[in-house]
């Protein structure tokens, strides 16, 4: 029997053990912050280096010793991008193709990816192995033919071919999900199934919310995917009002680079990046919040 | 540990209502079990049915198409006609091809260095360090700021004479090479800036794998005695086995893939060839020497070479990964 | 069981809704009222496409009965998107086409031949081929064997030489005498001048006579010391000629034995482009399109012949891009005349001249208008000589693909850094770069016979 006395004494034992666990945990996490501060110092040089480079003058762009900060700072850029190029349906465009595949994608792949993690049909393996072969090909060698396919059902010069292929889902993430739903315990979805449900309300109620942190992830990367593609829309948009942002930006690049405004395109570049910042900040959120919804952690 | 887990999201899973109770019993019948097994195989070709029809729709004849012109001479923009094998023939004869399939092979050296220091990261991440979170956005930049930008920004870090890199090992009297134009050293540079670009994505998605493991596994191995190595080591690594596998696949997947960086880094391919992916070397073949059908051959010769490289992983990996 | 197929009907539904929506608004192809229409492919920073709105406009207005539509795209991805359109038979009626293609594209019986519609075009007044520069229009020549005799394939863009600039400020600072606006250095001249140009203090203070480029500097020394890459009709590697050799090593001398540049490795970066806008360098490469970055240049500067090797004449070599017609175009009459247009038109010219500062077209406006205006160079006749007299191709551009041309590029590092000489280089790689070429001519005539 356990007096109160012992129990007084393993409290303390534990308290003071405890206390001396988060004493050694505070240095190591300072320790950890400052060597983060100065690895962040290195991540964000690029997003430094394009405002930098957006209020410089053309010449300065160049120079070397480079110019962290110009001498005579213009904003002009900023104003200049909108009507220098159509940026702003760039930007529509983009949002335009993001969410929708993203949206409807990601609930095509996370399906199926329950299918190829959980369920049991004959030729599984074999068809997830087909399907992941399809990233091992280079784009370059099936790019000819899909375009030829595209413009016989005259898709050229519209957005559909950007956005139609991605709705049935995406390669990556069903196989990251598939990875992550394997860790998810059989047993609750054989309870679930004794109960009664479906396999898509399983899905619905119990997959889709417990996979929230590694959905969250891959929608952030099948966004950017989306928002960074440049070869697809460069091929299939003729129009400059149809092009998504990326193709805006790439199209103030010059013949010759002692032309090419890269001030111009650094401005353009920054704004670009802001929505996917957001998406990001969003999402990121989700993979650590998710997971306190769900309970399981504790 | 399993139980606990299973103890867990069942009183949630009860709590909401979802399993458990009376009433749902009698709802759906299952007559049988040959009637489970055949609702449970329909379910899941149903669920698969999206990705499987953008394979036969949007994939699947284009490779068809592009197999077929790996046999053949189509010069992109001419009619092809079939050259047999030549195309394989030919490769094997290039020292461009094997340059290039070194160069390729070499770039992986980058995939260890990604997921080791990513994981770091996202260990430091997941402890309650001030600013964590501004930290994960701070990490991940590079990973959406644009190509252009990178591409000039690395250009100057890499710079023989003034750049970035040069200056801080001239504080310590190292004289620095031109990184880019030097044969030795441009595929380190090319890998360094790579791995620098995608940190943030994988610190992200191995963050995602960590905060699956529940901390009551951390925190019972701590009651037992177990130190934070000892922590690591057997439960975080193995719990995220699954993560770590994706990362390796889609490592090796993408980064024979890779092509971007070295048409913006260097001219041609590098000195002497030396930084010319196969993928480079293919998009060169195809759209600036019109030679898509021996593109197309190489193409699927390297798809080859990674499918077997990756199967070979699944079979290697442990049995729960590909569980029949 | 029923909620769930319920759930996947509506959302393939849902699909199929949006897709209807978005294949109706994307927009149908048959010309309105009647007019003709006819599609230009081009690419360019989006201030060169609004001016080429404007030509549009003009042209309309002069063929009432015809309306252009603009099909744009990045210049590095037009050569992906031009084939991808050559092999689904989606060509735009007009497009821009590289010497370098013209071999390749009219070979695969993409291009129009121009000739009977500019035949008709120069009856009814609308065009001059004389008035065109010779040179320009001969890169777009082909009758099957050779580049630059036989059936017209495209109208020039632009013609742009690539000059020899010098800062004169520098030469007055160091009281060097200012060099002959014709007449060019020789060799030996040439490297006097630079010593006396050359200063290297280490500092930011320091000059140098030059730093060149070898991909677009090395030409003008080998052209104008008689050799050059090829032989006449382009069937063989000609760099073991020793002449080659010799400008070659001259080229690489200058850095390793006479010491008037900057190191090599500066040579393939952008520094010595630097060092040249901050008035460090006697000597450096000018073509028109720099013209517009050089306005504000702290110091003086014109344009002089490049220094002649043993020939004594002056080269170098001209770049440009031209306007060609889809051999499949439903108009070409019209097509070609939009073409004529573009490269012709005196309005056009002026226009897209003012904007990027190229040499006009038309011979008659580049000798009086644009070699009279004030705006610098001073001595632009330096740039009107190399477009009529002095000019040659670069060498990828004379073959069906330029491989063999890669080849060579991939060590040149190595003689620049003094690793190898040029004379054991060129010997090295030439037969390697003999089989690229010869691959090529094959692949050319199998083409050819399709």
């Amino acid at each position: 029997m356990v007096n109160n006395e012992t129990k007084l004494k393993y409290t303390a034992n534990t308290n003071r053990k405890l206390a001396g666990r988060r004493k050694k945990t505070r240095i190591i996490n300072t320790i950890i912050f400052l060597a983060l501060l100065a690895g962040s110092l290195v991540m964000i040089v690029p997003l430094v280096w394009m405002v930098s480079t957006s209020v410089k003058d053309k010449m300065q762009v160049f120079a070397m010793p480079p110019v962290w900060i110009p001498t005579n700072i213009s904003w002009s850029k900023y104003s200049e991008i909108w009507e220098k190029g159509p940026l702003l349906s760039g930007i529509v465009n983009s949002l335009t193709i993001g969410v929708t595949v993203t949206v409807v994608g990601t609930f095509t792949s996370s399906l199926a990816a329950f299918a190829f993690a959980k369920l049991h049909f004959p030729h599984k393996n074999k068809l997830f192995l087909a399907l992941l072969g399809t990233m091992m090909i280079p784009f370059a060698i099936i790019m000819i033919p899909q375009f030829i396919i595209f413009s016989k059902i005259g898709w050229v010069d519209s957005l559909l071919p950007l956005i139609v292929p991605g709705l049935f889902g995406n390669v990556g993430m069903i196989f990251f999900l598939r990875q992550y739903m394997q860790g998810i315990p059989t047993e609750l979805i054989e309870a679930a199934r004794l109960d009664g449900c479906s396999f898509f309300k399983i899905f619905y109620r119990i997959i889709f919310p417990l996979a929230g942190p590694a959905i969250s992830a891959q929608i952030i990367l099948w966004f950017m995917g989306c928002w960074n593609d440049y070869l697809g829309p460069a091929v299939y948009i003729n129009t400059p009002e149809k092009m998504p942002i990326q193709l805006v930006i790439a199209s103030f690049n010059s013949t010759y680079a002692i032309q090419t405004d890269y001030p111009l395109i650094m401005a353009a570049a920054v704004v670009s990046m802001l929505p996917i910042l957001i998406v990001f900040i969003v999402f990121q959120k989700w993979i650590i919040e998710s997971v306190a919804i769900s309970g399981v952690k504790g | 540990m399993h139980e606990l887990l299973l103890t867990f999201a069942t009183k949630i899973l009860k709590s909401k209502k979802i399993i458990g109770g009376e009433n749902m019993a009698a709802k759906i019948k299952i007559k049988s079990k040959s009637d489970y097994y055949a609702r449970e195989r329909k379910a899941g070709y149903l669920f698969v049915l999206a990705p499987v029809l953008q394979f036969f729709i949007f994939a699947l004849v284009p490779l068809l198409i592009s197999l077929y012109a790996g046999f053949t001479d189509w010069s992109t923009i001419g009619k092809p006609s079939f050259t047999g094998i030549e195309n394989f023939v030919k490769m094997t004869q290039d020292p461009h091809f094997w340059k290039a399939l070194f160069n390729t092979a070499f770039m992986m050296i980058g995939i260890p260095i990604r997921l080791v220091l990513a994981l770091m990261l996202a260990l430091a991440m997941n402890r309650k360090i001030f600013g964590a979170k501004t930290f994960r956005v701070l990490y991940y930049i590079p990973v959406i700021s644009s190509i252009a930008a990178i591409s000039i920004l690395w250009r100057w870090v890499y710079n023989g004479d003034y750049g970035l890199l040069n200056q801080v090992l001239s504080i310590v009297g190292v004289k620095g090479p031109n990184w880019l134009t030097n044969e030795a050293t441009v595929k380190p540079a090319i890998i360094a800036m790579a791995v620098w670009q995608d940190l943030g994505m994988s610190m992200l998605l191995y963050l995602a794998g960590i905060q699956s493991i529940p901390k009551d596994y951390n925190e019972a191995a701590q009651i037992d005695g177990a130190n934070t190595f000892q922590i690591f080591k057997n439960i975080t690594v193995p719990m995220l086995k699954p993560v770590t596998f994706y990362m390796v696949i889609t490592g090796i997947i993408g980064g024979s893939q890779m092509f971007i960086q070295q048409n913006l880094m260097t001219d041609n391919g590098g000195t002497n060839y030396s930084a010319a992916t196969i993928v480079y070397y293919l998009w060169d073949k195809a759209f600036k020497q019109y030679q898509m059908g021996y593109a197309c051959a190489v193409g699927w010769i390297l798809a080859i070479i990674i499918f077997a490289v990756t199967y070979f992983q699944f079979k290697n990996s442990s049995n729960e990964l590909f569980e029949e | 069981m029923l909620k769930k197929s319920k759930k996947l009907i509506t959302m393939i539904l849902g699909v199929a809704v949006l897709t209807s929506i978005f294949v109706g608004c994307s927009g149908s192809k048959k010309a309105a009222d009647g007019k003709v229409e006819i599609s230009w492919m081009c690419y360019g920073q989006p201030q060169e496409t609004k001016v080429y709105e404007q030509v549009i406009k003009k042209f309309e207005e002069k063929y009432p009965n015809v309306k252009v539509k603009l099909v744009s795209t990045t210049q590095d991805q037009y050569g992906q998107k031009i084939q991808a359109a050559m092999a689904s038979n989606t060509m735009s009626d007009v497009v821009y086409m590289g010497p370098g293609d013209v071999k390749a594209w009219t070979n695969a019986g993409k291009m129009l031949k121009m000739t009977e519609y500019l035949d008709k075009a120069e009856k009814d007044g609308i065009l001059k081929l004389d008035d065109i520069w010779e040179k320009g229009l001969a890169k777009y020549k082909y009758d099957g064997t050779k580049i630059g005799q036989g059936d017209i394939y495209a109208l020039p863009k632009d013609i742009g030489p690539f000059g020899f600039g010098y800062n004169k400020t520098l030469f007055e600072k160091k009281g060097i005498p200012l060099p002959d606006k014709t007449k060019p250095y020789t060799w030996d001249q040439f490297i006097d001048v630079c010593k006396k140009l050359t200063n290297d203090t280490g500092g930011d203070d320091a000059t140098f006579g030059t730093g060149l480029n070898v991909q677009w500097s090395l030409p003008a020394f080998v052209f104008s010391n008689g050799a050059d890459w090829l032989n006449d009709d382009a069937t063989k590697v000609t760099i073991t000629d020793p002449k080659f050799e010799e400008s070659l090593q001259f080229f690489a001398d200058q850095t390793l034995k006479y010491k008037i540049t900057p190191s090599s490795e500066q040579g393939q970066t952008l520094d010595t482009y630097q060092r040249w806008l901050k008035g460090q360098l006697g000597f450096f490469a000018t073509a028109p399109w720099d013209i517009a970055a050089f306005e504000s240049l702290p110091f003086e500067y014109d344009i002089i012949p490049w220094p002649a090797g043993s020939t004594g004449q002056t080269a170098s070599w001209l770049g440009s891009v031209g306007f060609g017609v889809a051999a499949n175009t439903k108009h070409p009459q019209e097509a070609t005349n939009l073409a004529i247009f573009l490269s012709t038109d005196k309005d056009a010219n002026k226009m897209v001249s003012d904007q990027q500062i190229q040499v006009p077209n038309i011979k008659s406006m580049a000798k009086t208008d644009y070699l009279n205006a004030s705006n610098k160079p001073a001595n632009k006749q330096a740039f009107i000589d190399l477009i009529e007299k002095y000019g040659k191709p670069l060498p990828g551009e004379r073959t069906y693909n330029a491989e063999w041309y890669n080849k060579y590029l991939e060590g040149i590092q190595d003689v620049l850094d003094g690793k190898i000489t040029a004379k054991d280089y060129c010997e090295k790689v030439q037969p390697e770069m003999q089989k690229l070429l010869d691959d090529s001519i094959a692949k050319e005539a199998k083409e050819k016979t399709k």
